[in-house]
C-alpha cells in the first residue's frame, strides 16, 4: 500500500520499470541471487560451452550419432517431444475461442506461452542436430520439396512458431502499455486460432508421418500406418496435461502474479476430463494398430513388454486415473497423472525415434553426455525465458493492475 | 503384412470390427463416468455448491427483471420506460451508503458504461453500469435523503433510474432473466466465496443472513477493488505507460 508520506524517489525509467522489476541494478542484481539461479546458472555454465563446442567441431565430436542412427535425443526428445509437449497452445486455445469453452480462457496466455517457448526451443535443438543449419532456409525459399514430408513439416513448423509469437502479442502490448496495438492484436485472436489449429493438425500428424517411410527400421509393434493419427491424438492429451503441469508450477512459483479470481482448481478437472477421454480414444486407437499389423504374437517380447507398458501405463492407465481423479476433484491426483502423462508422450517419441528405431540392428544408440547436457541447457534456457516473460508480463493475469508491479 | 481386401473375411479384420465394437460399447459409459458428478463430496466443491445453494437463497432473483453481468436489473414497464436499479448482490456486496451519485435526467447512458456511482460509508465510491441504452428520463430523488434505500430495498424503494430505451431489444440480448439470472447469480456467490474470509463461509452453511459489505469482509483494505472487480467496473490499465 502507497504510503502518503511519500519518500523523495527517482523516477524510475522505462529499463527499471519493464526490465528490472522496479529495482535499482544493483538491488535486481541482488535479487537474481537465489538457489533456483544457481543451478540454472551451474547449468548454463556447462551446456553452453558444450553448444559452442558441438558448432565449433561437428556432430560426429560432440554426438554418439552415426551413418546407421543419424537421429538421437535432439530429434527424439527436444524436436518430436518438444512440439508435442507444446500442443497446449492450440488445444487450449481451439477450446476457448473455436468451441466457445470460455471459462478455460484465464489459462490460455500461459499455454500460448509454453506453446511458443516450446516450439523456439524444438527449433534451437533441431539446429544443434542438423549437419549444416545454415541450409535451414533451402527447403523454404530456395529449393522446395514439395512430396516431402519433412517439407510440410518445416513450413508448418515455421508458421506456426510465428502463429504463436502473434498469437503471443496482446499481453506483451499490454506490458509496454501499447493500448491500439493491443486493440487490434486482440481482435486477431480467432483468425491466428484458426490458423494455428490447422497447422498444428498438419505438423504433428506429419512429424509421425516421417516414420512412414521407415516400415524396416521401425519396430513393428509402433510402426503403422496410422503413425500420423497416434502423433496427432496423443499431441492433444500431451497439450492438456502439459497444461495442467505448467499452471500448477506456475501458481505455486508466481503466487504474486496470478488472478486470484480464477478457481484453478475447477480448470484442472475439467483439462483432467478432457484429457482423460482423448487418452482412452487413443487407446483404442493404438490396439487398432496392433490388431491391423496381426503382430499379436511380438507382444510376448522384449520390446513387446516394453510396448505393453508404454501403451498400459502411459495411456490405458492415465486416461483411468484421470476419469477417477476427475470425478472427485482430487487435484493432486489429477495434478501427478499429468506429469505421468506427460512422461508417457517423452518416452513414446523416443520410442519411436530412438530406442524402437533399428531395433533390430546391432549398432544401437546411447546419447553421450554432451547430448544430453545439451538438451538440459534448452530445457533450462526455455523454462528461464517463462520465468522472465511471466515476472514482467501479464500472463497469470490478464487483468493486472498497474500497481502490482512493485516487487 | 495382410492384404487389405473389403470384401475378403480374414481374422485380422474381424478382430479389427470386434475392437470398434467393444470400444464404441465401452465408450459411452466411460464418457458418462467422466462427465457425471461428483460421487464423493470434496471440500472444495462442496464449499462451493453450499455457497451456491446458500446464494439461491440469499439473493432474489425476481422473475420479472432483467440482470446486467454488472449487477444492475431492468424492468421495462407498461409506459415505455424501463426502471433500472442495482441488485442484491451489489446491494450487499457494497454495504450501507452514504451517497448515490446519479446522472441528470437528459444523459445518454449505454449499456455497459458507467452511469451511477454507489459512495460508502468510508467514502470510497464504487461506480456501476447502465444494463441499457437510452436517455435518462426520471431519478429516484428520495435516494438524495436515503440513500440506504438502494442498499436496503434495491428492488423495490431503492430504484435508481428510469430510461428511455433506444434499443431495448438489442440490449435485452445481453441481459439475463429467470433460469439463466439464477445460474448467474449462483455462480456469482461461489465466486465470492471462493475468497470469503471463514466467518462468511460459516454464515453460508447455516444458512444466516449475509453480510451487509461482504467485500469489506474479504478484504478491508482493498474491499473497493473487489466490488470493482464484480460489478466490472475494475480500471484495466496497461502496466506501464
Amino acid at each position: 500500500m502507497r504510503s502518503t508520506t511519500a519518500r523523495a524517489l527517482p523516477a524510475r525509467s522505462w529499463v527499471t520499470d519493464k526490465l528490472f522489476l522496479g529495482l535499482p541494478f544493483a538491488e535486481y542484481l541482488k535479487s537474481l541471487a537465489t538457489p533456483g539461479n544457481f543451478v540454472v546458472g551451474l547449468i548454463l555454465a556447462v551446456g553452453l560451452p558444450v553448444l559452442a563446442y558441438r558448432f565449433a567441431y561437428g556432430l560426429g565430436a560432440s554426438t554418439n550419432l552415426s551413418q546407421t542412427n543419424p537421429w538421437g535425443i535432439w530429434i527424439g526428445f527436444d524436436m518430436l517431444g518438444g512440439v508435442a509437449l507444446a500442443a497446449g497452445g492450440y488445444t487450449i486455445a481451439t477450446s476457448v475461442y473455436i468451441f466457445g469453452l470460455k471459462q478455460y480462457h484465464p489459462i490460455v496466455r500461459p499455454a500460448i506461452l509454453t506453446g511458443f517457448l516450446g516450439y523456439l526451443f524444438a527449433v534451437l535443438g533441431l539446429t544443434a542436430d542438423l549437419g549444416r543449419p545454415w541450409n535451414l532456409p533451402v527447403p523454404l525459399f530456395i529449393s522446395w520439396g514439395g512430396p516431402s514430408v519433412m517439407f510440410e513439416i518445416a513450413w508448418c513448423v515455421v508458421l506456426y512458431l510465428t502463429v504463436l509469437g502473434l498469437e503471443f502479442l496482446p499481453p506483451v502490448f499490454q506490458w509496454l502499455g501499447w493500448k491500439k496495438a493491443l486493440a487490434v492484436a486482440t481482435k486477431a485472436t480467432i483468425g491466428l486460432t484458426v490458423i494455428g489449429v490447422m497447422l498444428s493438425t498438419l505438423h504433428q500428424s506429419s512429424l509421425g508421418g516421417l516414420f512412414l517411410m521407415a516400415p524396416g527400421k521401425l519396430h513393428p509393434l509402433w510402426y503403422s500406418p496410422f503413425i500420423p493419427a497416434y502423433f496427432f491424438i496423443s499431441s492433444i492429451a500431451a497439450g492438456l496435461s502439459m497444461v495442467i503441469v505448467e499452471s500448477g508450477l506456475s501458481h505455486r512459483a508466481f503466487k504474486s502474479r496470478v488472478d486470484h479470481h480464477v478457481n484453478l482448481d475447477t480448470l484442472v478437472v475439467g483439462l483432467a476430463r478432457g484429457a482423460s477421454v482423448v487418452l482412452f480414444c487413443y487407446f483404442f486407437v493404438k490396439l487398432q494398430g496392433v490388431a491391423d499389423s496381426g503382430r499379436w504374437a511380438m507382444l510376448n517380447t522384449g520390446y513387446g513388454y516394453w510396448f505393453l507398458v508404454e501403451v498400459l501405463g502411459f495411456v490405458l492407465l492415465p486416461s483411468l486415473v484421470f476419469a477417477w481423479a476427475a470425478r472427485r476433484a482430487f487435484v493432486t491426483l489429477i495434478r501427478w497423472t499429468a506429469a505421468w502423462t506427460v512422461l508417457g508422450i517423452i518416452v513414446n517419441r523416443l520410442n519411436v525415434s530412438v530406442i524402437a528405431l533399428n531395433w533390430n540392428v546391432a549398432d544401437r544408440y546411447f546419447p553421450s553426455w554432451m547430448e544430453v547436457m545439451v538438451s538440459v541447457t534448452l530445457v533450462t534456457l526455455g523454462i528461464t525465458a517463462f520465468r522472465w516473460i511471466v515476472n514482467r508480463m501479464p500472463v497469470l493475469n490478464e487483468h493486472e493492475p498497474s500497481d502490482d508491479r512493485a516487487r | 503384412m495382410i492384404p487389405h481386401d473389403i470384401l475378403t473375411l480374414y481374422s485380422a479384420k474381424m478382430i479389427e470390427y470386434g475392437i470398434a465394437i467393444l470400444f464404441l460399447l465401452v465408450f459411452i459409459p466411460f464418457w458418462n463416468y467422466v462427465q457425471g458428478p461428483s460421487a464423493v463430496a470434496v471440500p472444495v466443491q462442496a464449499r462451493v455448491r453450499q455457497a451456491a445453494a446458500a446464494g439461491a437463497q440469499w439473493f432474489q432473483v425476481p422473475l420479472d427483471r432483467l440482470f446486467h453481468r454488472g449487477h444492475a436489473w431492468a424492468r421495462p414497464e407498461a409506459d415505455g420506460l424501463v426502471t433500472v436499479g442495482l441488485d442484491g448482490f451489489a446491494a450487499n456486496l457494497i454495504g450501507p451508503l452514504a451517497a448515490v451519485g446519479l446522472p441528470h435526467v437528459g444523459a445518454a447512458v449505454g449499456q455497459g458504461e458507467r452511469a451511477w456511482r454507489l459512495i460508502a460509508e468510508d467514502g470510497r465510491a464504487v461506480e456501476m453500469l447502465s444494463p441499457v441504452d437510452g436517455v435518462i428520463a426520471d431519478i429516484n430523488r428520495d435516494l438524495v435523503s436515503a440513500p440506504d434505500a438502494a442498499q436496503t430495498d434495491p428492488y423495490g424503494a431503492g430504484w435508481l433510474l428510469r430510461i428511455r430505451p433506444d434499443r431495448l431489444r438489442a440490449n435485452s440480448t445481453n441481459l439475463l432473466s429467470g433460469p439463466a439470472a439464477r445460474r448467474w447469480m449462483d455462480e456469482a456467490v461461489a465466486g465470492l466465496q471462493q475468497a470469503c474470509s471463514p466467518e462468511l463461509g460459516a454464515l453460508a452453511q447455516d444458512g444466516g443472513v449475509p453480510v451487509s459489505g461482504m467485500a469489506r469482509a474479504i478484504d478491508p483494505e482493498h474491499w473497493d477493488r473487489i466490488a470493482r472487480t464484480h460489478l466490472l467496473t475494475d480500471e484495466k490499465e496497461a502496466a506501464h505507460v
